[in-house]
């Protein structure tokens, strides 16, 4: 760490200890800085120095684990790109990333986001098994561009706290999920749209979503989550009344 | 496993993003207002002239001008909104293997609903 | 303590646990197999790979040319034996990850395209763009969704192997939510925990990256073999660490000193051309162009900043179109978190600790000395990279060696007796010392402790190398060892999530296997890939043609033995690089 020519910033921490609290409350600390230092590294600083107890994910501090989101001063953010520096000399709150359940401190239970991962089929479901010897498939730039920006999910769960539907009803899919349900109906190797319809038009698939779009705004990777679960209630209307057309063959 | 979850109490008024989605939203009851009293004119026009006119005259009165100032202002918010988001509801529109930026799309749409409304003042004129 | 019962575990959820997995899962779909990982599965350190993976893929190219620079790369301290194996799997498993959905970069033909590495014939290399590791995690985690059989325990924290009467018998866990202790017994054991970066000071790794497997192999009487072979990347962004990938270099930029002279034409690495040459210049091995590095700044020809002295990684004449299309982080990255613009400036960058070329000793079948535990990727040294890793090698032996972990102790689960007696044995006792470190009361600061391990480190065990400062850093480590036994006092001493508690025990794996890395160091008196000694420039295959095997010694100082190294069909030579090579075309 480099001289920090004596400049100190108020980062105030929300803490939540489930053996010992019923609620959270905040602390304050103050913590020397330089201009390069990001506020996950404030947060490692306040651990190593002044609490140990201070709680938070982290890992890579490149920006593509997705760890360490969390809200500061009520926006979520991750942790890692976030500095020091844009909040001085006012100070900065750093608060878990909102509409998940609290663990302890700024670490929030993801489990809903995993349960809700695996119900959108994560996976190439392909029209026929192909063999390894046969090689790859074919795949064009162009069409692998029409699902690669949503393949840039990191999972971070930003957009989920940016999402007010999914905090007033938990069992909205929400955006991150969505978007990699998109994903792989989108791409040319994937033969499974139809099984993944289900979702889609289910009342926790994308009609859950009215277009508030701060999912798109907060996403570290540009994804446009909105895009694609917008996307999908074209397909959804589609699928209505097409079934009146040509009905699905199981019904 | 004890955890500890927020309320959404308030929440449009969080962040400036949640309060401008909230006016769109609410845009859309002034929409509907004005959509009503257009509606209502038009009931007037089938009774006959005279009603016709007073339901004209009626418009002029300060009450009406401040609503359809108000409804003017709110609902070109609420298209400039309807543009903004535009791109979000169409696949990638591809000319040539080059996608169309979504800037292009917002643009394109402000521009057609500024030419269309300057034609329609144009006739009317 | 809750008891899970499983067929097979796998410790660690990246790229080669995750394939352990889905391999374990596909050899008999009634295997139950617990996926336990300290973070959940897509936040580990594969996220970070950026380059890409290699296999043999042109018309050009050949198994025999992937050998030989993998086998020279190594300065043929490689088990060519395990290196032909991974260069004949290779292909088929970047094929099963792209049936899988991995984004590979294409061809306007929709076929696969490949780009240049540093120490390559040919370019071999299949990347997506230059966030290769994080698509091949996500594709592998996504679709180990598929598999029933595969389930996943995210955020459980292994602190022991529990070994009976000389067999695997499972691990013993903490719950990291809650703090509870958890056993999970099962006949057969896969270690995929990654490196250990995380000893040194500067380094590209995640905080994740601590060498735990290592560490309770390593404690289980597991040898570490050629542990003394750390990496340095030449080219991390400068004051942070963060990776700028070889594809830079790869897709033809170039490193130039502060006169802006293309200083690896010095350093054996020439001719400097008009055009890329295969294996020349900045398409040299890592090893080669870090120690350029070293030389540079000794000569005092490198940038002088407030963060240290730096080169210039220069991507501009590549142009913004190319660079965002196939560096897209790398330019992301050198704008976020150093203010640069890529396009238009070139990138201040150094060398960093980057990569564990030793690792638990196995043989090429994934199998360690200790019936039912297998490891696989670069926990493990399986053997391909020798004294030095070529780039992109590590991403595809995730996958190859990944898949033979599994398809192994799934194996040799179904063929295990189950054995009798109660794991809770060996189980309590651990978890009754590791809950005192909850109660000490007295002690040092773990910050304080960790802080001088990674100095120390750095210092004795960097890039070059000496006797003296080798001696130094064994030291200052048997010191801190001591220091770290007499007690470490905690702030937080809940259960319930703590994370400092898990640095903790972190620690305790770090220290030791930092003493197999500086030991290891010390005893090999000659200069070799990446462990070049000040003391013993010449590399000398009279007496050190040879792996080193770090065995645990309790408290005392590991003892350093030797085994042959496998070789097949490449005898030692002078390792060479520039030259020869034909000119380079960029695709």
């Amino acid at each position: 760490m480099n001289a920090t020519n004596g400049k100190v910033i108020a980062i105030e921490c929300l803490r939540y200890d489930p053996q010992t609290d019923d609620a959270p409350h905040y602390e304050t600390y103050q913590v020397p800085f330089t201009d390069d230092m990001s506020v996950l590294q404030g947060l490692q600083y306040i651990k190593d120095h002044l609490d140990g107890s201070l709680t938070f994910r982290w890992s890579c501090r490149m920006a593509i684990c997705g760890s360490c989101g969390g809200m500061v001063n009520g926006v979520p953010r991750l942790s890692c790109e976030t500095f020091l520096r844009d909040f001085y000399p006012e100070g900065l709150r750093v608060e878990p990333l909102t509409h998940f359940p609290i663990q302890r401190d700024l670490a929030v239970d993801q489990t809903d986001f995993l349960v809700k991962l695996r119900s959108i089929k994560p996976y190439i479901i392909p029209e026929a098994p192909k063999p390894v010897t046969e090689g790859t498939f074919l795949q064009t730039p162009q069409q692998m561009d029409e699902y690669y920006q949503y393949s840039q999910c990191i999972n971070c769960l930003l957009c989920y706290a940016a999402c007010p539907q999914y905090g007033l009803d938990r069992e909205f899919t929400g955006p991150g999920a969505l978007a990699l349900l998109h994903r792989y109906n989108a791409d040319s190797r994937d033969a499974g749209k139809a099984e993944r319809m289900e979702l889609v038009n289910a009342d926790e698939g994308v009609w859950g979503c009215t277009l508030v779009s701060y999912c798109s705004e907060v996403c570290p990777k540009s994804i446009d989550p909105a895009r694609a679960v917008n996307q999908n209630k074209v397909e959804s209307t589609k699928d209505y009344f097409l079934r009146f057309v040509a009905p699905r063959r199981n019904g | 496993m004890k955890t500890y979850t927020r309320t959404m109490n308030g929440w449009w008024r969080r962040n400036p993003f949640y309060l401008w989605y909230t006016l769109r939203e609410w845009s859309s009851f002034f929409l509907t207002a004005y959509a009503l009293v257009l509606l209502f004119g038009l009931a007037r026009l089938a009774e006959g002239a005279a009603q016709y006119e007073a339901w004209r005259a009626s418009l002029a009165s300060p009450g009406a001008v401040i609503f359809h100032a108000a409804a003017a202002l709110i609902v070109l918010y609420h298209a400039w909104t309807w543009f903004k988001v535009m791109h979000k509801t169409l696949p990638f529109l591809r000319i040539g293997a080059r996608r169309v930026p979504d800037s292009a799309i917002f643009a394109a749409g402000v521009a057609s609903s500024v030419v269309l409304s300057l034609l329609l003042l144009w006739g009317f004129a | 303590m809750q008891i899970i019962q499983s067929d097979v575990i796998i410790v660690g959820g990246g790229g080669a646990g995750l394939r352990a997995a889905i391999a374990a899962s596909e050899r008999d779909s009634r295997l139950r197999v617990a996926l336990v990982s300290k973070v959940v599965p897509m936040r580990s350190h594969t996220v970070a790979a950026e380059g890409g993976a290699a296999a043999v893929t042109r018309g050009d190219d050949s198994l025999q040319y992937h050998f030989e620079d993998t086998v020279s790369g190594g300065d043929w301290l490689c088990d060519q034996q395990a290196v032909e194996y991974f260069v004949a799997h290779a292909h088929e498993e970047l094929v099963r990850l792209e049936h899988w959905g991995c984004p590979w970069g294409r061809q306007p033909d929709g076929h696969v395209n490949v780009r240049y590495f540093g120490g390559m014939k040919v370019p071999r290399t299949w990347y997506a763009a230059d966030r290769s590791g994080f698509h091949i995690l996500h594709t592998l985690f996504q679709t180990s969704h598929k598999y029933p059989g595969i389930k996943r325990y995210d955020e459980y924290f292994c602190v022991e192997l529990l070994v009976d009467d000389g067999h695997v018998r499972g691990v013993l866990a903490i719950e990291i939510a809650t703090g509870e202790f958890v056993v999970f017994e099962a006949p057969s054991v896969v270690f995929a925990t990654g490196g250990v970066g995380r000893v040194f000071r500067s380094n590209t790794n995640a905080g994740t990256v601590t060498g735990d497997g290592m560490g309770l192999a390593y404690r289980a009487g597991v040898a570490l073999r050629d542990m003394e072979f750390m990496q340095y990347h030449p080219t991390c962004l400068l004051g942070t660490g963060i990776l700028m990938t070889e594809a830079c270099r790869g897709e033809g930029a170039v490193l130039t000193n502060k006169d802006g002279y293309r200083y690896l034409q010095d350093y054996g690495l020439g001719p400097l051309d008009p055009w890329p040459r295969p294996k020349a210049m900045e398409l040299g091995p890592r090893d080669r162009l870090s120690q350029a590095f070293w030389h540079e700044m000794k000569k005092g020809r490198t940038l002088e900043t407030p963060q240290g002295p730096a080169v210039n990684l220069d991507l501009r004449h590549l142009g913004a179109k190319k660079i965002h299309e196939r560096l897209p982080l790398i330019a992301e990255a050198a704008k976020t978190f150093s203010g640069v613009d890529c396009v238009r400036e070139p990138i201040p960058v150094c060398p960093g600790v980057h990569y564990m070329m030793g690792g638990i000793l196995t043989n090429v079948r994934c199998e360690t000395t200790l019936p039912g535990l297998y490891a696989a990727g670069e926990c493990a040294s399986v053997g391909i990279h020798g004294a030095n890793r070529l780039g992109s090698n590590s991403l595809t032996e995730l996958v190859v060696f990944g898949r033979v972990a599994g398809e192994q102790a799934a194996q040799f689960a179904l063929a295990a007796p189950r054995r009798a007696g109660s794991v809770l044995r060996q189980a309590q006792p651990v978890a009754d010392a590791l809950l005192g470190m909850l109660r000490n009361t007295e002690g040092e600061r773990l910050a304080a402790v960790r802080d001088e391990m990674r100095l120390s480190m750095e210092k004795g065990a960097g890039i070059y190398r000496t006797q003296e400062h080798l001696e130094e850093t064994c030291r200052k480590l048997m010191e801190l060892r001591s220091r770290y036994a007499k007690g470490i006092k905690l702030d937080d001493r809940g259960r319930a999530f703590n994370t400092e508690w898990l640095t903790a025990i972190e620690l305790r794996n770090m220290l030791e296997v930092s003493q197999a890395i500086a030991h290891s160091a010390l005893e090999r008196r000659e200069s070799r890939g990446s462990h070049q000694r000040l003391d013993h420039e010449k590399r000398d295959d009279v007496n050190f043609l040879k792996h080193s095997l770090a065995c645990r010694r309790g408290d005392e100082v590991p003892r350093i033995d030797y085994m042959p190294v496998t070789i097949t069909k490449s005898s030692p030579r002078a390792r060479v690089y520039g030259g020869e090579g034909k000119q380079v075309v960029l695709t």
